[in-house]
């Protein structure tokens, strides 16, 4: 056996009885067992399998506490933004105001959260929150509304030219160009004009034209006049009627040599525009012209 | 084909297993790879929290490549900051028996003149020989640690001999 197998068996601690005595016998056996001796200094550290598998769970428990932070808050925060946006939408869009608007030519009812009723005149737009109703019953209007409240707290209608309050009833509030007129049906209704507030009971009428306060008898009827397709007119300047007749038909009226600033007493129905025009032509002694959607009213 | 037991080493058991199997020659193979100032404890732990960290996209037969080549990839990392100083452990053997300030001094002489020595071998031949001399395991284990054949082992570890004697004789 040649000497490189003898310490190839050495080194793999192969050796039997007899090969090691002849391994003991070659002539660099002192050599490499001084060598071997030497190498034992050049050990590794001891390594202690159970205190440092000991020390990496520690550390990946510290991993896993870190990890956790940012795998499930962040969803958690992610869910939750998510939840507040949802919400922050829907109280937005719920606190909104409801608008009721409606065209030329046009007219609608509207029922309030708590049952009130309110019939919208052409032209007119109507406002008001569902969410805040039970705190208060603000309504804002422009135009002409019929308005049947319902017992509860003060029912209020801010319009630009002035606020009603109203105390349990019926009445009929317009508002038109320089034009506020309240009429009281039933209760008691509270018009705040200019931070003056005056009461009115049934039949009273409140009446502003270009910021003048009008005088006017009593209401009789009771309920507006629209309510049952009739506009009625007392006194009213001629100008005010065309414009309300322009309001019901959607159509456009010119005057010729017509005086707009005279009074005008009489009413024009809403179902028929032939019948109209003569209810407010004929007792001025004008006479009219129509052609589509263009009507021409003409003196003398 | 085999359906096996496991496809990841997510399993606490298992990696507590694999731990127990590797840790120590990964140990090893990174001190006398790259002696002990690198802090292979360190990387050795290291290496396992990566392994852990990745554990769903490691298969078990996977591990053990898993395990040295990210602790190697950590140690060269630092070996590219700072150059390597092998300083393996001074501790003498115990075991004189005529303790002549002569012989003490020779000793000293011959440990200085290995400690150089095993600084020329490469890193595939010091780990080798080391893990055989020094750790006491057979060629077939080292094979087995390092995944290469008993034949280059016994190569690695008859060069290293070779070549540490003829630099021992010429220092």
């Amino acid at each position: 056996m040649d000497r490189e197998t003898l310490i190839l068996k050495w080194l793999n601690n192969d050796l039997n009885d007899q090969e090691l005595n002849a391994f003991k016998a070659l002539d660099d056996y002192d050599d490499l067992m001084k060598l071997q001796q030497n190498l034992q200094g050049f050990k590794a550290e001891t390594y202690n399998t159970s205190e440092e598998y000991d020390a990496l769970n520690k550390a990946l428990q510290n991993k896993k506490a870190q990890r956790s932070k940012s795998s499930w808050v962040n969803p958690f925060f992610r869910v939750a933004a998510i939840l507040a946006l949802c919400f922050g939408l829907y109280y937005y869009t719920t606190t909104l105001d409801t608008t009721v608007t409606t065209a030329m030519a046009q007219r609608t009812s509207i029922e309030l959260p708590d049952n009130s009723s309110v019939e919208l005149n052409a032209g007119s737009v109507l406002a008001f929150n569902k969410s805040h109703w039970k705190k208060e019953r603000d309504v804002k209007l422009q135009g002409e509304a019929f308005f049947k409240v319902s017992k509860g707290s003060t029912f209020k209608v801010i319009t630009s030219n002035g606020t009603v309050t109203v105390y349990g009833t019926q009445f009929n509030v317009k508002q038109r160009n320089n034009y506020f007129e309240v009429i009281c049906y039933e209760g008691l209704v509270g018009v705040t004009y200019d931070t003056l507030e005056t009461k009115l009971k049934p039949g009273d009428r409140f009446l502003i034209i270009d910021g003048k306060m009008i005088a006017k008898e009593k209401e009789l009827r009771s309920k507006p006049s629209w309510i049952n397709h009739e506009s009625t007119f007392e006194s009213m300047p001629y100008s005010r009627v065309i414009a309300e007749f322009e309001r019901q038909y959607a159509v456009s009226v010119k005057l010729e040599n017509v005086d707009a600033t005279q009074l005008f007493t009489g009413s024009f129905t809403h179902d028929d525009i032939n019948l109209a025009l003569k209810s407010i032509t004929l007792p001025l002694n004008v006479t009219y012209n129509k052609s589509n959607d263009k009507i021409t009213i003409k003196g003398d | 084909m085999e359906k096996k037991l496991y496809d990841n080493v997510c399993e606490e058991q298992l990696f507590s297993s694999i731990f127990n199997k590797h840790s120590e020659n990964l140990f090893q193979f990174l001190y006398y790879k790259f002696g002990s100032l690198l802090n292979p404890r360190d990387k050795v732990q290291e290496a396992f929290i990566k392994l852990w960290q990745n554990c769903s996209k490691v298969p078990p037969e996977k591990a053990r490549s898993f395990l040295f080549t990210t602790a190697n990839n950590l140690m060269l990392n630092e070996v590219a900051h700072q150059k390597v100083v092998l300083k393996h452990q001074q501790e003498k053997p115990k075991n004189y028996t005529h303790e002549n300030p002569e012989f003490l001094m020779q000793e000293q002489e011959y440990h200085e003149k290995l400690q150089k020595a095993l600084s020329n071998l490469t890193e595939a031949q010091r780990v080798a020989f080391l893990m055989n001399r020094v750790e006491g395991k057979r060629f077939k284990e080292i094979a087995e640690i390092l995944d290469i054949s008993t034949k280059a082992v016994e190569k690695r570890i008859y060069g290293a001999l070779e070549k540490l004697r003829k630099d021992i004789k010429e220092l």
